[in-house]
């Protein structure tokens, strides 16, 4: 009996693991992905780096003249309090990277259940989801966002609850359509037939054939979350001081803008970099994931 | 194109944006009005003072008082009320003075958007994979990379400053108080539209590119016609439906980007107004300047439906 199964599912495991080789293997071939995977492998050292040692502590005032351009002992320069900028960008990326990835994991646990039942269930219940992704694609985010923080206060922990519950749905809305075509092919009817209960159904069978775009898509919405925390510190309802945010830095850097611009660069080029290379590494993965859809 | 249906279909939508409306206001104001403390309680009145201007806000009553007056103001005069922080400032001219200014900015940016992403679009298209293909389709993913604020900073310091400088200021932007002439106007503008820009032209190139490779251009070239000709009477406007799809969340994205950008141009319209009252804590103009956005948005996505009709023949309400 134990070997018959052994058989059964070997030859399965090992088509499982060409797929996601292949995919591993188009994606190294992307020059433009590869950079942007070595820069974020970076960052992320930077930000682990940030925990235990920044050239200064990053909410030491006056540490160097304010408004002070770059120099050596300050290679970003200082702000208008007198802070050294490096020490305070690499804190801030520590609060990027938490923002990004820590709303995509919500909006997976939030988004990846409900995508499934409507998918997999149809009905009313599919209805009713689907109306509501519909109202929420019909406000306007940042708004809802803002008056949420407010509401409930401007932590980073509230900041990623109010990020989720305006971002959701582009993860459900995902899930359901891939639901809705993958509940038509013949092994899920097989399943079925065999008696597969209703959670080992949407987890076992629908979800692994859906993982490629699901990754896809987590991918894209890391860089779009970190955006949405950088307007929100920007417009000072976001990350509050002394945490340095980089969107709340490039508020400061505007305020100074005539006779500091070193203040608004560093922060405006390590936000445009960072949602640079997750967008092409969003980019390589589609490409590597589902070849039928290069353009 | 539009018939009767065309105008009872748009008589439909508009109660039911405004359904939608009331109810988007009423979850914010009960939301809020959940809170402790507001605007008044902050400035530490005390006794009859105190008493006088809770009575002048209505805030003594209990909470469904309180938002039955509300609702009945809203719809009934169109009243949003009277703000917290600036006593006697009504708060629905004040809105519908800021959302003229908002619109404008908003209306540039859309042409920008369109404009330029369309452009850039049937450029990349019609030279597919020479340079000028690989310079335009590397920028728009830069374009909807970069936050429209980083956009707007540069720009600042590339007009503002640095070309201030260069010219002994003969040429530079104005920076300072709003006056919302053109010269003001294009920056902003510019700033807000640019990210989608580069969306608009990723899809009017990949359709495109779909549209000139069917038989009806083949037999349009076949005619003789000019290439311009084709391009522009022929396959441009079936290439255009995929792009009219992004119209309503491009709008949608237009007014959330322009609460940053009026915030960092310090114009005064609605997003300025939005961003100021929550850090005043002036919940009145807080839920009124909700409103008119959710009525906005609601208007927004009726004028995009409507024009796939003037776009498409094919499609009737």
């Amino acid at each position: 009996m134990a070997t018959a199964a052994v058989a059964i599912v070997r030859p399965l495991e090992l088509e499982q693991a060409s797929l996601w080789s292949d995919a591993w293997r188009r994606l190294r071939r992307n020059r433009l992905a590869l950079v942007a995977s070595i820069y974020l492998v970076l960052l992320v050292v930077v930000a682990l780096v940030a925990l235990v040692y920044t050239p200064f502590r990053m909410s030491a005032v006056g540490v160097a003249a304010t408004y002070s351009p770059p120099s050596a002992a300050h290679l970003l320069g200082a702000d208008e309090l007198g802070r050294d900028i490096l020490s305070r960008l690499m804190v801030g990326a520590q609060v990027s990277l938490i923002v990004g990835v820590g709303t995509q994991l919500l909006v997976l646990a939030v988004g990846v259940p409900i995508g499934l039942a409507a998918g997999y269930y149809k009905g009313w219940f599919d209805s009713v989801v689907s109306f509501v992704i519909n109202v929420f694609y019909g406000v306007p985010d940042i708004l809802v966002a803002m008056i949420m923080v407010f509401l409930l206060g401007p932590s980073l922990t509230n900041i990623i609850i109010a990020i989720v519950v305006t971002r959701w749905m582009d993860m459900a809305r995902l899930v359901r359509g891939q639901a809705l075509s993958i509940r038509e092919r013949e092994f899920v009817e097989a399943a079925r037939a065999s008696g597969a209960r209703p959670l080992k159904m949407l987890f076992g069978h629908i979800l692994p054939n859906a993982l490629g775009p699901i990754i896809v898509q987590a991918t894209f919405g890391i860089p779009s979350a970190i955006l949405f925390e950088a307007f929100l510190s920007f417009l000072g309802v976001g990350v509050q001081p002394p945490t340095p945010s980089w969107g709340s830095m490039a508020n400061e850097g505007v305020q100074a803008i005539q006779y500091a611009p070193h203040m608004v660069i560093a922060p405006s080029i390590a936000l445009s970099l960072t949602l640079m290379a997750f967008n092409f590494l969003g980019d390589g993965l589609r490409d590597a994931l589902d070849p039928r859809s290069r353009r | 194109m539009f018939t009767r249906g065309t105008l009872i279909y748009v008589a439909q939508r508009i109660v039911l944006i405004g359904f939608t409306v009331l109810v988007v206001s009423s979850v914010v104001f009960l939301g809020i009005h959940r809170l402790p403390g507001d605007a008044l309680f902050s400035e530490k009145l005390r006794g009859q003072q105190y008493q006088v201007l809770l009575h002048h806000y209505g805030l003594d009553q209990p909470l469904y008082v309180q938002y039955r007056d509300f609702v009945v103001g809203v719809v009934t005069r169109g009243d949003l009320g009277e703000s917290l922080v600036n006593r006697g400032l009504k708060i629905t001219p004040l809105v519908l003075r800021e959302t003229a200014v908002s619109a404008e900015v908003g209306a540039l940016a859309l042409i920008f958007t369109i404009g330029l992403g369309m452009v850039f679009g049937i450029f990349a298209a019609v030279r597919q994979n020479t340079w000028l293909d690989y310079v335009l389709t590397t920028t728009s993913v830069i374009g909807y990379s970069v936050p429209n604020f980083v956009i707007a900073a540069f720009l600042i310091l590339l007009f503002g400053v640095w070309l201030q400088n260069l010219t002994q200021g003969a040429f530079f932007y104005q920076l300072g108080a709003w006056t919302g002439g053109l010269g003001q106007l294009w920056l902003p503008a510019f700033a807000l539209g640019f990210p989608y820009a580069s969306i608009v032209a990723r899809l009017t190139r990949a359709s495109m590119l779909e549209v000139i490779r069917q038989d009806y251009i083949r037999t349009a070239r076949a005619k003789g016609l000019r290439e311009t000709v084709i391009m522009v009477r022929h396959a441009l406007r079936n290439a255009l439906i995929p792009v009219i799809t992004i119209l309503g969340p491009l709008v949608i994205g237009i007014i959330t980007g322009s609460v940053v950008i009026e915030n960092f141009f310090g114009i005064p319209g609605l997003g300025k107004e939005f961003a100021q009252s929550i850090l005043n804590r002036d919940y009145a103009i807080v839920i009124g300047v909700f409103t008119m956005y959710a009525a906005l948005v609601g208007l927004a996505n009726l004028l995009v439906d409507l024009a796939y009709v003037v776009i498409d023949p094919r499609i009737r309400y």
